[in-house]
């Protein structure tokens, strides 16, 4: 009787109320996007809410980061992040509603606060809660770093519309030589963006020699998250 | 035969957001090999300048908005403070003689780095087709070139002895790093005169990149090399694929590129075609 009732109610209806909020989620269960504002201005991020955004994704802004004992990144230098924007070809933020927001309980609030449902959201009474940028020589080449979204409101379509509005841009200004460094866990989102390995088959390389592993008298060292890059000496007057 | 030595000029007739065209400039030419870099700040001044109206223009807007929206508590200032910090920021362009060699009949050869992003496009198209690249639109290059964080050159200068600072350069290698001027990095377009490969000269280049990239504290310094060159990275201190890092490409802008240009064979055909029934 009660397998019955269960047919009839969908799934998971005779559970009660309570352990209805958790039950595991089916491809057609994923939930469509909440309200959201897409800007592509930079004057739309506050450096400050995007570092606070950096900490609540644990998304570092080296390739190599250095983890604290519980796992959790050290934070973004503020000065080299709005470099970094200054310096961003494209900016895409997505804001969406307060309460909707990071430490906000979804879902609750229902009959109070109404009007914060029916205004619009704009970026000057949004949250931010997703993230991306790309840089680019303007001509030829453009990469793609930094997308992110705050955990509660994931797989929910918000990370991959960031990703087509920078795609739209760079296409509408003729680059089309785009590239995303991505790690394991990156690659089946980009590769659900529609990215994939290079079609002249490259393989990709970073700078990653350290003192430890290359020694010649007297190096300088810089400081690249976890790792210590070796800075290459000066070399004049080679000899032919 | 004196080679037309230019510089990007686009950098000063327009602005930085355009396609650029290229324009000869012959009373530059003299000047210029003298002084490049002069002519280099102005034009870096010029960018400036437009990027000041712009965020101008984006307060107003804020502000109009703001009066608008109800319970702003926003207040729209204008930062100039970051207008400030940009002055820091420009990597300073250096040039010196890596080496210098006299050949047995008395003429002197100098191999001359440079990171000023003195660069003839012209002269580089002929470098790429030297080395065997495809060729690429020469707005698009010169745009690149002007929006790259670093552009390193190598130019050969020979002269008889006793004659110095008259002799004609050619470019022979180039290398260049887009950045986002704080924390990633990526090199693209190192190549160097096959007449002068196997001295040194690429390595040269890119450890310079390197180099100037750390010291601005820029971590992440990724590039994609072809098959037959990863040993030669690999020995500059370069991993392939470290901790499962790749990098990938948008496929689809790939078809969307080969269907523009497509269509644009297409609509020249058709108009082709028409313009030929005319004559019939």
């Amino acid at each position: 009787m009660s397998v019955a009732a269960a047919v009839v109610h969908g799934g998971y209806g005779y559970l009660p109320s309570k352990f209805r909020q958790f039950s595991h989620k089916t491809i057609s269960q994923i939930k469509p996007p909440p309200p959201i504002f897409i800007s592509t201005n930079p004057n739309d991020v506050d450096s400050n809410h995007l570092k606070d955004l950096y900490s609540l994704c644990n998304h570092s802004s080296h390739r190599f980061p250095k983890l604290n004992s519980q796992g959790i990144i050290e934070p973004v230098d503020i000065n080299k992040l709005k470099k970094a924007l200054r310096h961003s070809y494209v900016v895409v933020s997505v804001f969406t509603r307060p309460d909707l927001g990071p430490g906000r309980v979804s879902g609750s609030g229902l009959h109070g606060d109404w009007i914060g449902k029916v205004v619009p959201v704009t970026p000057g009474n949004g949250e931010l809660v997703g993230f991306g940028r790309a840089v680019s020589d303007t001509g030829l080449t453009a990469a793609i770093y930094d997308v992110m979204v705050i955990p509660s409101l994931r797989r929910r379509g918000i990370g991959r519309k960031i990703v087509q509005r920078i795609l739209r841009i760079l296409v509408n200004r003729d680059i089309y030589d785009i590239a995303a460094l991505c790690s394991d866990q990156e690659k089946p989102f980009f590769r659900a963006c529609g990215f994939g390995d290079d079609v002249l088959a490259s393989t990709t390389m970073m700078y990653t020699r350290s003192a430890s592993t290359y020694s010649e008298g007297e190096q300088m060292v810089k400081c690249a998250g976890r790792k210590l890059l070796l800075v290459p000496s000066l070399r004049i007057n080679l000899k032919i | 035969m004196q080679t037309l030595h230019l510089l990007s000029t686009s950098i000063i007739t327009s602005s930085s957001s355009l396609p650029t065209i290229v324009s000869f400039n012959c009373c530059h030419c003299q000047a210029s090999s003298q002084f490049p870099f002069p002519k280099i700040n102005l034009g870096l001044v010029k960018v400036k300048r437009q990027q000041k109206v712009s965020n101008l223009k984006a307060g107003f807007w804020e502000s109009i908005r703001s009066g608008f929206v109800k319970n702003n508590t926003t207040q729209v200032i204008e930062t100039p403070s970051s207008e400030k910090e940009e002055e820091e920021e420009e990597p300073l362009p250096e040039e010196f003689v890596l080496v210098e060699k006299t050949q047995p009949d008395g003429t002197v050869e100098q191999i001359i780095f440079s990171s000023g992003g003195d660069v003839d496009v012209y002269d580089l198209q002929a470098l790429c087709d030297k080395v065997g690249w495809p060729r690429r639109p020469l707005s698009k290059l010169s745009a690149a070139l002007k929006n790259s964080y670093i552009v390193a050159t190598l130019h050969s200068r020979k002269f008889s002895s006793g004659e110095e600072g008259n002799g004609e350069k050619k470019l022979i290698g180039m290398a260049r790093a887009t950045s986002d001027h704080a924390f990633n990095a990526t090199i693209w377009d190192v190549l160097v005169d096959p007449s002068y490969q196997g001295q040194g000269l690429g390595k040269v280049l890119i450890e310079k990149l390197i180099r100037t990239l750390l010291q601005r504290d820029i971590g992440n310094i990724s590039l994609f090399a072809d098959s037959k060159v990863v040993e030669f990275y690999r020995n500059l201190g370069f991993e392939p694929d470290p901790e499962g890092i790749k990098g990938m490409f948008c496929l689809r802008v790939l078809l969307y590129s080969c269907w523009r240009i497509s269509h644009w064979l297409s609509t020249l055909i058709f108009s082709i075609s028409d313009f030929s029934d005319i004559w019939r």
